[in-house]
């Protein structure tokens, strides 16, 4: 009986102690600024969770927040964020503005890279021909539609080269900022539109 | 300023009303069910996990909704994550996404084994923790893990989608099968009367349907988040 009363108690300690964690990984998950520890603070909050549930007599919903919140959910947010990780530019205007000389050296290149790296973001400059080929008027289409994140075309009259991207993307704020002093350099945003519009 | 003095009372309205509500519940709390599935539950659904007793047996019309849910939740990724052009996403110039070799060798080990934990804990459901949408979810994590290793592989979305459908409307064919034998809807389709062994494999076939489905939904939804990038 003396044991019994015992185990009771320490279950009920471990209780305490696995509830002061949770609200510390919480805080933690709040503070913290990396992607990829907020990651495995949300897998391990599932887990205490869990262990919470067992100790409470609900092993179902502990499988349960096992299975979701430590496996479907971070990988799902690994998935998101490996895309997220990329600055994606489209080259329409295929001259010495992006690539001189088979060579990233062009002045659009010097501000894009400094644009990304300031972010801490992969730049990617594709010049996919099948992208390159539709017209001006479906540039807005195809920012919505694929991952490409800026368009980078030349005005043939004025010879100024333009920045397109979506307004949404609070990233083109300061691109605008840092091509404020460049006279041939201009920055579109295209307004998001509702679905089915 | 009086904005903010508003919020107060307001917040301090919800906590009494809040409070009040707990108080009440006291008063009305009894071990009525409780003691009532304690007693009848094995017996009525032969069933050893109370808790799939109530989802599959005693309260299986909410869980349909439930595992509609799902199906819904599904339908809206896919219509958000929508591409109009096929083919659409650009070649690169660099591509710098790879995943570690070690990675890969280790999913490989892992693989079959989360499969087979993840049926197991399907097939017992009505025995011990675990069930349909547990199961489910485990086998859709073993999936996820495939694309890890291959990241090249294609998946038809549209066919894992009219299958899940179809799914879905055998579970509710399942579940109807009581009207024409028990005379009552949703509930097990064997006599109150039968052994714990006969109608066991009415909650096996129902729990492996709904993993079923839980586990095509869920590799939908990964499908969808893998496309938008790639």
């Amino acid at each position: 009986m003396v044991n019994y009363i015992t185990d009771l108690s320490l279950i009920d300690y471990t209780a305490y102690a696995l509830q002061f964690l949770l609200i510390f990984i919480a805080v933690a998950i709040v503070v913290h600024k990396n992607n990829g520890t907020i990651i495995i603070l949300i897998a391990s909050f599932s887990l205490v969770t869990a262990s919470l549930y067992v100790i409470n007599n609900a092993p179902d919903v502990a499988i349960a927040e096992v299975a979701i919140g430590s496996a479907i959910i971070p990988l799902i947010y690994v998935i998101s964020i490996s895309r997220q990780r990329e600055f994606i530019v489209l080259d329409k205007a295929m001259d010495d503005f992006i690539i001189s000389d088979n060579q990233f050296t062009g002045i659009g290149y010097i501000l894009l890279k400094r644009f990304s790296d300031f972010y801490h973001l992969e730049l990617n400059i594709t010049n996919d021909p099948l992208l390159c080929r539709l017209g001006e008027g479906k540039d807005q289409i195809l920012c919505e539609q694929t991952n490409v994140d800026l368009i980078v075309s030349k005005d043939p009259a004025s010879g100024e080269y333009i920045l397109k991207g979506k307004a949404s993307n609070i990233l083109m704020n300061k691109l605008e900022q840092m091509t404020k002093d460049y006279d041939n350099i201009r920055v579109i945003k295209f307004k998001d539109r509702d679905f089915g519009e | 300023m009086s904005r903010q003095i508003v919020l107060i009372l307001l917040l301090g309205a919800l906590f009494a009303v809040f409070t009040m509500s707990i108080i009440e519940l006291e008063g009305l709390y009894n071990a009525f069910g409780k003691e009532y599935f304690l007693e009848y539950g094995q017996s009525d659904t032969g069933s050893n996990n109370l808790v799939t007793a109530i989802l599959l047996d005693y309260r299986l019309f909410d869980s349909l909704f439930e595992a509609g849910i799902l199906l819904i939740a599904v339908s809206g990724v896919i219509w958000i994550s929508k591409h109009d052009i096929e083919e659409k996403n650009a070649r690169f110039m660099i591509d710098k996404f790879k995943t570690p070799d070690l990675f890969i060798t280790f999913s490989r080990l892992v693989y079959p084994l989360m499969l087979a934990f993840g049926f197991y804990v399907i097939i017992n459901g009505h025995l011990s923790p675990g069930g349909g949408f547990q199961g489910g979810t485990i086998v859709a994590t073993a999936i996820l893990i495939l694309y890890y290793i291959d990241a090249d592989k294609e998946t038809n979305i549209g066919l894992i989608v009219t299958v899940e459908k179809i799914v879905y409307l055998l579970i509710i064919v399942l579940a109807s099968v009581s009207i024409v034998t028990r005379g009552t809807f949703f509930t097990n389709f064997f006599p109150l009367d039968a052994t714990q062994d006969t109608k066991a494999i009415y909650l096996v076939l129902l729990n492996v349907l709904i993993g079923f489905k839980v586990a095509l939904g869920l590799w939908t939804i990964f499908t969808a988040f893998l496309k938008e990038g790639r």
